[in-house]
């Protein structure tokens, strides 16, 4: 072997020696903001039952005022496969949207921008959202090809832009699946802010994202956007292979609240994933409360409604042990 | 889609442009980059829209950075993947002069990241997660990104219409690879996604629009069996919902010489980017734009 071929083959090696090392140190979390943060899980075994009461009563419970707001409502609608289940179920969009106009809110809006397709209306369709959900086309913004303004200080980048609908929004409710998710372990209520980013400006998919890092993504698009809630729809979620590729999973629950960290912690423990072993848990644990003690659970407790997802080998370190 | 069709698209363009002579992705919006340089291909050369497409190319050149590169809009100062656009436009109007001397030099500059020697190396030693081949040099959406199938499509297209303006072999070398790098992403099922044809060994189904984008960025090549990929653009074409995927499709196909009518419109009725897509992919609409041109 060459001095040429040995170098970066030796570099390489170095890199995934550290990486190894690394992986195996127990990891710094945060002990996050003062206080404790309310998570609600509800139980609803199908799309069929009234959610409009179950969203109400987790809403309710975790205390969130919306009178007079503007709102967002960010489903999350990627691709469609009618073998299995990728978005958040259109019955569940209308719930909320119904639960956030019962209570007051100004303007309840719905917007997405797929990462992936070009055809967000045709994506709609297949979902079921214009069927579904009454007036839709009157309440749906494309975010990938809304006009933008620039917001500085991003992740380290000069600038970032961002639809003028999630910038005018008092209040974005990310309503996202609850999916295993091939490349961040877990894909809920904080990674569904991807779909914020316009493709108009980064394209299909967003792959400045991948760039600057999912997890430092995932926290830097949650830090940027600080006036969130989250449902997340775990009446069907995924397993396996996901985020698009995984297999339909039954959990019977939608969980709420207004700190998303405490959410995602909440649906990782229902789904059998430790996590303070997801990275970008990890690093946004500054953000909100991963750690059960700092999670007042109001209806179900996690435990009570654990369901385990199949990890795929690259992730099966997550599995919360006990 | 009728003649009365193709008028009454050319008309909505024409009346739905911005006052600073752009068009939004929908009506009444900021003017950006891709509708606007769609809307001039499909206006150019119907009756009245002289002063409609002097308009637009005006605003448009003034996104045209100094270094070469296009910004997508007023509102974006990076330069994106829509300076290819800015160069169809310019072969379209028959004024690559006024363009093509810095943005081909940019466009030649501008590669996907996996191309860098670090990435090629990890690809080696198996150490990325996908199967994508990375000794070609494609195009990226945003500079500093990896390459993907659409801005690849658009930038070889772009650069084989440059070749009227000036013929030299970095540009061929560059289509050439281009080319190369769409065909190594084809997946299984016979046509392309975004850029991904699996991951983690999982084989990643092909979108219609980005397979009619592929077959529209091969046009002309040489010594390249087509046929089968043609045949997955009809497939398509057949069993596609999606108002703008029938678009693309429609529009490959009639690059290729395949007649088709137009699908269903299942999209906004205030898309201007379809709207223009539509008329461009008329049997009377001005998908030769699209089309490699005729070199010098």
């Amino acid at each position: 072997m060459n001095r040429r071929r040995f170098l970066p083959l030796a570099g390489i090696a170095a890199a995934a020696g550290y990486v190894s090392w690394k992986s195996k140190q127990e990891p710094h979390i945060a002990s996050g903001p003062p206080g404790n943060s309310a998570v609600a899980v509800i139980r609803a075994a199908s799309y069929q039952e009234d959610l409009v009461s179950k969203i109400y009563e987790g809403v309710r419970s975790c205390g969130l005022a919306v009178a007079g707001k503007r709102i967002l409502l960010k489903p999350n609608l990627v691709e469609f496969d009618s073998a299995t289940v990728i978005n958040t179920d259109a019955a569940v969009i209308a719930a909320a949207l119904e639960v956030f106009r019962k209570l007051g809110a100004a303007e309840v809006r719905i917007g997405e921008g797929p990462g992936h397709r070009r055809d967000t209306y045709d994506l709609a369709d297949d979902a079921a959202y214009r069927k579904t959900i009454r007036g839709f086309e009157d309440l749906f913004v494309d975010l990938n090809r809304d006009d933008v303004t620039a917001v500085r200080g991003f992740a380290g980048e000069r600038e970032m832009y961002f639809p003028n609908s999630v910038l005018a929004a008092d209040l974005i409710v990310s309503l996202a699946k609850m999916k295993t998710h091939h490349w961040a372990g877990a894909t809920l209520s904080m990674k569904n802010l991807f779909g914020l980013v316009p493709g108009s400006v980064y394209g299909w998919p967003k792959n400045k994202l991948h760039y600057i890092g999912i997890p430092e993504s995932i926290v830097a698009l949650n830090r940027t956007f600080r006036n969130t809630f989250a449902i997340v729809d775990g009446i069907v979620g995924m397993e396996g292979n996901g985020p698009i590729q995984g297999t339909p999973k039954h959990s019977g629950v939608l969980v709420m609240g207004s700190d998303l960290v405490a959410v995602d912690a909440t649906c990782c423990r229902i789904m059998g994933i430790d996590p303070q072993k997801v990275e970008y848990l990890q690093m946004a644990a500054e953000l909100g409360h991963l750690r059960e003690a700092r999670i007042d659970q109001r209806g179900e407790s996690p435990r009570s409604v654990r369901s385990d997802f199949t990890l795929i080998e690259d992730f099966s370190h997550l599995r919360l042990v006990s | 889609m009728t003649e009365v069709d193709l008028k009454s698209r050319l008309e909505f363009l024409k009346r739905t442009q911005n006052a600073d002579g752009g068009w939004g992705y929908f009506v009444g919006k900021q003017s950006w980059m891709e509708p606007t340089a769609y809307a001039i291909l499909a206006l150019k050369g119907s009756s009245g829209s002289e002063d409609v497409i002097r308009r637009a190319w005006t605003l448009a050149q003034s996104w045209q950075l100094p270094d070469g590169g296009w910004r997508p809009g007023s509102q974006v100062q990076d330069p994106t993947w829509v300076a290819a656009l800015g160069l169809i436009a310019a072969s379209c109007l028959g004024c690559l002069d006024q363009v093509a001397p810095k943005s081909v030099p940019w466009l030649l500059n501008m590669k996907g990241q996996e191309s860098k020697w670090t990435v090629r190396l990890a690809s080696y030693v198996h150490l990325l997660k996908t199967d994508v081949n990375v000794t070609h040099r494609g195009w990226p959406w945003h500079p500093g990104n990896s390459s993907w199938i659409e801005p690849t499509a658009l930038t070889v297209v772009a650069l084989k219409r440059s070749l009227a303006w000036n013929s030299n072999g970095d540009v061929s070398g560059r289509i050439r690879d281009g080319e190369e790098l769409i065909l190594s992403r084809r997946g299984r099922d016979g046509g392309w996604n975004s850029g991904n044809p699996s991951v983690l060994k999982y084989d990643v189904p092909s979108y219609p629009e980005t397979t009619a984008l592929a077959l529209i960025g091969l046009q002309g090549s040489a010594n390249k069996d087509l046929s089968e990929p043609l045949r997955a653009v009809q497939k398509l074409y057949l069993e596609s919902k999606s108002s703008l995927a029938t678009a693309w499709l429609t529009i490959a196909l009639h690059c290729y010489g395949v007649r088709v009518p137009p699908g269903p419109n299942r999209s906004a009725p205030t898309d201007v980017l379809l709207c223009a897509l539509q008329a461009i992919g008329h049997p009377s609409g001005n998908f030769r734009f699209l089309g490699p041109g005729t070199p010098a």
